[in-house]
């Protein structure tokens, strides 16, 4: 193909969407325009209002190429598509990152790799797959479930499914799945994306009475301090820490400061990283502060609930917690528990601190300095403004329920909610935008993942993730979806061309013989979709109208500007499908209790989902965030980039959002005054299996996500750029320990354990401490989750994903991989 | 799509880094001498017609024989509104021509947001101060970490009589929609 000569430009007329990148948590404004392709705009008059025969100045528009495509309609009809950045959206103010930039690249087209799209549904035959009708696949899926949940129960169907918000997830979707499986199938075999159950990642902030995303983004600008644990916001929460934690630790924000808070002292931001490697986002920070305003605490694994409990032991003593917040705020009793138990006040502050330093590899010293910055009364005497943020290195850490407690007791110890500049909150992953029927099963949930290789569970159905790369023991699951799934694809074999009742009949046989039936609903086909029975095409971001929160709970329309492709349609009307087969079967069969589960599913549009889930769901006292009252798809789009921070109320008629959780002083809890979760001393010791990997092997491989790519890489592996970066995931490793074991810089290594083996590409950096690494999560060629054992934390049944041991051996280099990739170091910012 | 090709024949060491990208952005046909902007050009076919077939001016940059280990050569191309580097690496180079293949050039605006970029040489990078995006000047541009969505476009040179010539660019120039206005 001959090289394109420019990107062309939209022309004044073109169509214009606003939008909402499908990526991570922190939700950045886009705008989208669409015109036919041949009727471009040019230099000196576009819809982006720039001329571009003058040279732009730095921060200007710009269409990078990564930021056009042409698009073909189901009708044959082409496009041009431009994704550009939204200036007037407060979340990025006109930012893109790595993966925002490239999110027209990421649209289906039938002539770019993103063709490999599902298009229609398929069904095993042969040793393949065909395309079939929908007719023919949710009549047969669906009568496989009814009889499936006739002979065995609800709970022998089983699922995997998003929950979240962004490209894929969203309110209707989540809505929809949630009503078929909960308050339609009723079963308790349910599990989230990423993880073997049905259940919060932040249990132990539902039970203090927080949620898990209190601050508004602008509190990163206003807070004196903002301490950062298990998390990477250069990389993985971008413009959030671009455009607003920057502006703080640079002095960018210091007149907000001022204008916010009037005669009280301000100054520049600080900030406090804990994580086992020194980050980019460390890096950047102390480019942006100054090295003196950033403490990096290199924390040794395991040992997060010594160290937050340490600094919290130093702030009480010193006499900096917020005695009045305490007292009018939270439970009085949880307070004299977590000081006896989390703090272990009987025991003398060194011998316990002496001991945090000691698991921790964080010095004493360390930790006084971090109270201070935490909780010390500034020069003028008034308090702090500490900003508390957590993710994955904290919830995946060991262990999950304490973890989480103790960075939320730190929180309530120090009154930092509820007012500017303060919070504790996820720093997040994936958008949000959770809203379903009560999950019908207790806590802590079953665990789906044994479930399903122990045989409990007939049918499989796995909506957008892919449990071989998202799991623990990863390899387990692929003999159960090969073994188990196996017996049904032989009986499907046998009854090809057989009436329906026939092939269901076959499959029921197989299933009584420890078969299991695969369903998998999908984008793209990944490595489960590989080995499923019945795969559903559905539609992807931009392709639907969808709702979304961000990580401050920015509720936004994410427009629809383009066809699905195919024969692909929304999750939400996947589900509808299925409801409504159900329905007509139960009818038919007189039975009245049943088929009613499965009505009211008749929506004409994804906005009558919206609202039908609106008024279904006002929130949980738990959970309150999600909750929209009054909001409509109109209202929406009339607030543009900037949306609506959730919850909302009606006050006068008039939809009110909430920019800051708990300015109100009452919490989640039917006292409405916050609880201290307690640790119980001695703190939990890693589990059997744990200790044991940890004892034998010579590396701790940490594992997380990184700059370039998105989750599991499901769009990023077609484009060139992402996969020359990162061909196969990286292992990075100190240059000493790589030395020793005579590995260099690109070569393949074997990293292996008692629970599987990864290739992936050696890093070595000394971003990383000697006897750690640190490997890239859910890499489809390569998966950390191979190394993980099963072990879940019993509190919560959260896996410790975090805590996997291995041992590397180098196998050798392989130049056509490695070629375009950089082995410059990633963490330099001056 | 090796970093180098032998012209024989015509004395000409050239560059093949403007063939690497699956997305090239070349110029129009707009010839340079008609802005008037930059001395030291003629067009491009007085020295290669493949490349004056793309309308690229040819600019040269300095005397091979100047370009020392760790010289830094800033400049304007394909015109005066658009400042590049020319970079001699102590290593070899993707795109690379000269001792080693080592010399390079790239323009210095952030395919981010357009901010200058700078030769780290501590770290054999360039590298952005708005948003630290880094780029590897011997892997073509490719970005390193950061949060532009294009490596840095790469000029492609050329050695003719002794001089290093700039020839043609790799890559959308930031703020452009077409390399040559
Ligand atoms: S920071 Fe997150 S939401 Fe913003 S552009 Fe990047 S990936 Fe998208
Ligand atoms: S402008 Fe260079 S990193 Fe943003």
């Amino acid at each position: 193909m001959a090289p394109p000569v420019k990107v062309p430009l939209p022309p004044r007329n073109a169509q214009t969407f606003s939008t909402v990148c499908q990526f991570c948590i922190v939700g950045c404004g886009y705008k989208v325009y669409k015109w036919p392709v041949g009727r471009d705009g040019v230099a000196e008059a576009n819809a982006l209002g720039v001329d571009f025969r003058q040279p732009q100045a730095a921060f200007g528009k710009w269409v990078a190429p990564s930021m056009h495509a042409v698009i073909t309609e189901r009708d044959g009809k082409q496009f041009n598509i431009a994704i550009v950045p939204d200036d007037a959206c407060s979340v990025n103010s006109g930012l893109s990152s790595v993966r925002g930039g490239g999110l027209a690249a990421t649209l289906y087209a039938p002539d770019r790799p993103t063709k490999a799209r599902l298009t229609t549904p398929l069904l095993a035959q042969g040793d393949g797959q065909k395309a079939v009708s929908w007719d023919e696949a949710v009549g047969l899926g669906a009568a496989i479930i009814k009889a499936v949940t006739d002979r065995w129960g609800a709970d022998a169907v089983g699922m995997k499914f998003f929950d979240h918000g962004g490209g894929g997830g969203g309110f209707e979707n989540n809505w929809a799945v949630g009503r078929l499986f909960f308050s339609g199938i009723g079963t308790r075999s349910a599990s989230i994306h990423n993880r073997p159950a049905y259940n919060s990642e932040v249990h132990a902030a539902g039970d203090a009475g927080i949620a898990a995303l209190t601050n508004a983004y602008v509190d990163a600008q206003l807070a004196d301090t903002i301490l950062v644990v298990g998390a990477n916001p250069y990389e993985t929460q971008t413009n959030y820490f671009l455009n607003h934690m920057v502006k703080n630790l640079s002095g960018d924000a210091l007149s907000l400061k001022r204008g916010a808070f009037g005669a009280e002292a301000v100054e520049k931001g600080r900030m406090i990283v804990v994580d086992p490697r020194r980050t980019m986002t460390v890096a950047a920070a102390e480019a942006a502060a100054g090295k003196e305003r950033v403490l990096h605490l290199a924390i040794e694994p395991g040992s997060d609930i010594w160290l937050l409990n340490g600094i919290a032991r130093i702030i009480l003593e010193r006499n900096w917690h917020d005695g009045a917040f305490i007292s009018q705020r939270t439970e009085t009793q949880t307070f004299e528990a977590y000081q006896r138990s989390s703090l272990m006040m009987d025991r003398p502050r060194n011998e316990m601190l002496g001991e945090a330093a000691q698991r921790t590899g964080i010095s004493i010293a360390d930790m006084e300095k971090a109270a201070q910055w935490i909780a010390a009364p500034k020069a003028d005497g008034s308090p702090r403004r500490c900003l508390m943020h957590y993710e994955k290195g904290l919830i995946w850490g060991f262990k999950n329920y304490e973890n989480v407690a103790a960075i939320v007791d730190l929180a309530l110890l120090t009154g930092s909610l509820g007012k500017p500049g303060s919070g504790v909150s996820r720093l997040g992953g994936h958008q949000e935008g959770y809203v379903r029927p009560p999950y019908p099963g207790g806590r802590p949930a079953l665990n789906v993942d044994e479930a399903v290789r122990r045989g409990a569970v007939k049918l499989y159905w796995v909506g957008g993730c892919n449990p071989l790369l998202t799991t623990l023991r990863a390899g387990a699951m692929e003999v159960a979806f090969k073994e188990r799934g196996g017996l049904v694809t032989a009986s499907l074999r046998a009854s090809q061309g057989k009436p329906i009742g026939e092939r269901v009949a076959g499959v029921v046989e197989a299933l009584k013989q420890g078969g299991m039936f695969l369903m998998v609903q999908d984008i793209y086909s990944t490595a489960s979709s590989a080995y499923a029975h019945l795969v559903l095409p559905a539609a992807g971001w931009g392709e639907t109208n969808l709702t979304s929160i961000n990580g401050e709970r920015r509720l936004r329309l994410y427009q629809r500007f383009m066809d699905p492709p195919g024969d692909a349609k929304p999750d939400w009307a996947i589900m509808a499908l299925f409801a409504k087969k159900l329905h007509e079967f139960y009818r038919a069969e007189g039975n009245s209790l049943l088929a009613n589960r499965f009505l009211d599913f008749d929506w004409a549009s994804d906005e009558d989902v919206f609202i039908q889930a609106r008024y279904a769901f006002k929130g949980t006292a738990a959970d309150p965030i999600e909750g929209y009252a009054g909001v409509t798809y109109d209202l929406l789009r009339r607030l543009g980039p900037n949306g609506i921070q959730t919850p909302t109320r009606i006050v006068n008629n008039v939809v009110v959002g909430t920019a800051r959780l708990y300015e109100d002083g009452k919490f989640a809890t039917p006292s409405g005054k916050a609880r201290f979760i307690t640790a119980s001393p001695p703190y939990p010791g890693y589990a059997a299996k744990v200790e044991a990997q940890r004892k034998r092997y010579r590396f701790w491989i940490n594992n997380g996500r990184s700059n370039h790519i998105w989750q599991t890489v499901y769009h990023h592996r077609f484009l060139d750029f992402f996969n020359e970066r990162m061909p196969i995931p990286h292992l990075e490793m100190h240059p000493d320990d790589a030395k020793e074991l005579q590995i260099a810089a690109g070569d393949v290594v074997e990293i292996a354990n008692d629970v599987g083996r990864v290739e992936a590409m050696a890093y070595p950096t000394d971003a990383v401490k000697r006897g750690h690494t640190f490997l890239i999560f859910g890499q489809p060629r390569g998966a950390a989750g191979e190394l993980v054992s099963d072990h879940v934390d019993p509190a919560t049944t959260i896996p410790y994903y975090k805590g996997a041991w291995a041992d590397v051996r180098r196998i050798g280099p392989r130049p056509e991989l490695t070629k375009t990739v950089s082995f410059l170091p990633q963490n330099v910012a001056e | 799509m090796t970093g180098q090709e032998d012209e024989a024949g015509c004395g000409h060491r050239r560059t093949a880094s403007v063939d690497r990208r699956k997305v090239l952005q070349w110029g129009g046909a707009v010839g340079l001498a008609a802005t008037g902007a930059v001395p030291k050009v003629s067009l491009a076919q007085e020295v290669t017609p493949a490349v004056a077939e793309k309308g690229f001016p040819v600019f040269e940059v300095a005397p091979l024989a100047k370009i020392e280990v760790g010289s830094e050569i800033a400049f304007q191309y394909p015109d005066a509104d658009s400042p590049a580097v020319l970079l001699r690496l102590d290593r070899p180079a993707e795109g690379g021509i000269g001792p080693g293949q080592s010399i390079v050039a790239y323009s210095i605006l952030c395919t981010h947001k357009g901010c200058p970029v700078a030769f780290k040489r501590s770290h054999n990078m360039l590298l952005c101060g708005c948003h630290w995006s880094s780029f590897d000047p011997a892997k073509a541009g490719r970005m390193v970490i950061g949060q532009a969505s294009e490596p840095l476009p790469q000029i492609a040179l050329e050695v003719s009589n002794g001089v290093v010539r700039a020839v043609g660019v790799a890559g959308l120039i930031y703020g452009r929609h077409t390399n040559i206005r």
